[in-house]
């Protein structure tokens, strides 16, 4: 079998494939993002618990395999009564492995910034909630486009995982397993179709990235 | 003569970094107009002291009362009570990602909840008063760091302040920008600003301040008039110490 006959049997699989792996992508990113915020306004609130938190919730995150994270959820979790979608499942692992890795991003901006333009805004009277929103966050976002940029192309390798639960339809790399497992004299044609298609993929978001950061980088 | 309330008072602070005592019974009083000007070695509290006056530093007993309140603990109330009391920094402190007019405009609009057209045109009329409303569209780093403390001025002076603590506004900068600055400050004094200003420049001490406070270890150790300090001072401490900064 060779290229011709593969795109004749699953083009259409290829297709949906690729809309399955980029939805799953922005969706969790998304709302990674979100919490990676929340998180690290956790981290450097002045409440000693809630940094805490914070501070459990990334090296907890950060520091299981995203398979065994996906283990408990998918096949744990279901006995402590929590039974969810397949493809739910998966977007909740991405979803906490992105979020512990973007709240570290969104500190190394934090550190960037410096204690004096928050003593600054302070001392003009702005309050922990106003300092956040007008001089801390916004900066954080502006100089953590590039290693975010990195983040949502790991986050988009990251949905593959879907390939370890019944998907339907399959993301990418389930795809591929679904297919070798057919065509068994295949070899490594769809490995390389789908490799392809990660790779180039990456590289179109690492060009948007750059040309983000240029435009909102933070010159200091 | 009637008794007129201090703007800034501090009863007998106490502050301890671990075992250091940095600030040991401070007791001092600022009066509305007042130039005074916090010397001493580095080392000696100054900073310390200038920051504790709006809660930049927390401590550990006494009191700082403000127009004869005392200083809000946390939150709200000490949000509004650090926006009356202006603070110029060493290192200028601007918002990086922000305009200059954008760093100007911010307080007014954010805290005393003026309108943008308002708050924009009063904040032109500053910059022009500190000579950088040609610059009001670049961001901070653009500006030479002369620029930059004329426009952090502008930014507190904005906030309309019943006194400004300058906190060795001259130390970061290049010899040849120290003077723009100064000249703000003095005009500032002329116009009556009460000002607390921690300095080494001794020659704005000597002409714009009324009183000069000495200080070496934590602990107020003179204060006087500033020709009182400097042609005649009191104590050993502060006759090592001048004679070390006129040195040569």
């Amino acid at each position: 079998m060779g290229y011709a006959e593969l795109f004749a049997a699953y083009g259409e699989k290829y297709l949906l494939a690729i809309f399955e792996t980029l939805s799953m992508t922005v969706l969790c990113f998304a709302i990674a993002m979100v919490i990676s915020v929340l998180v690290t306004v956790m981290r450097v609130s002045p409440i000693k618990p809630l940094r805490l938190v914070g501070d459990l919730y990334v090296q907890v995150f950060r520091n299981i395999p995203g398979v065994a994270l996906l283990v408990i959820v998918a096949y744990a979790l279901p006995y402590l009564k929590v039974l969810m979608p397949w493809k739910v499942c998966v977007e909740v692992v991405v979803v906490l492995l992105a979020s512990a890795f973007g709240s570290e991003n969104f500190m190394t901006g934090i550190n960037a910034i410096g204690v004096g333009q928050i003593e600054a805004a302070r001392s003009i009277g702005l309050t922990f909630t106003q300092t956040m929103t007008k001089i801390v966050i916004p900066q954080a976002l502006r100089s953590a486009v590039l290693p975010m940029t990195n983040l949502l192309i790991a986050t988009m390798l990251t949905t593959a995982l879907g390939s370890q639960v019944p998907l339907n339809p399959q993301e990418l790399t389930g795809l591929v397993s679904f297919i070798t497992t057919r065509e068994t004299a295949i070899g490594i044609l769809p490995f390389t179709v789908s490799a392809v298609i990660y790779a180039g993929f990456s590289v179109l978001l690492g060009l948007a990235g750059n040309a983000i950061d240029r435009k909102v980088r933070v010159i200091r | 003569m009637s008794a007129e309330i201090p703007v800034i008072e501090l009863r007998n602070v106490d502050k301890h970094y671990g075992p250091l005592h940095v600030l040991q019974h401070i007791n001092l009083s600022v009066g509305k107009g007042e130039v005074l000007v916090l010397i001493g070695p580095s080392g000696s509290g100054k900073s310390t002291l200038c920051r504790t006056i709006n809660r930049l530093e927390t401590i550990d007993s006494g009191e700082i009362l403000i127009e004869g309140q005392p200083l809000p603990q946390e939150g709200k109330e000490l949000a509004q009570m650090r926006a009356e009391i202006g603070m110029v920094f060493q290192s200028f402190n601007l918002f990086a990602h922000k305009t200059i007019l954008d760093n100007v405009t911010l307080g007014p609009r954010e805290v005393l909840k003026m309108p943008k057209d308002a708050a924009e045109k009063e904040a032109m009329e500053l910059l022009t008063r500190v000579g950088v409303d040609a610059q009001a569209h670049k961001v901070p780093a653009q500006l030479s760091g002369g620029q930059q403390q004329r426009v952090a001025i502008a930014r507190s002076l904005a906030m309309h302040p019943k006194a400004m603590l300058f906190d060795e506004p001259t130390s970061a900068l290049d010899p040849e920008m120290i003077n723009e600055v100064l000249d703000v400050m003095v005009e500032l004094a002329r116009e009556g600003m009460t000002m607390v200003v921690v300095t080494h420049e001794m020659n704005f001490a000597r002409r714009v301040s009324n009183r000069v406070v000495f200080m070496a270890d934590g602990q107020i150790v003179e204060e006087g008039t500033p020709s009182e300090f400097f042609d005649n001072p009191q104590t050993a401490r502060a006759k090592e110490f001048l004679d070390s900064i006129r040195g040569h």
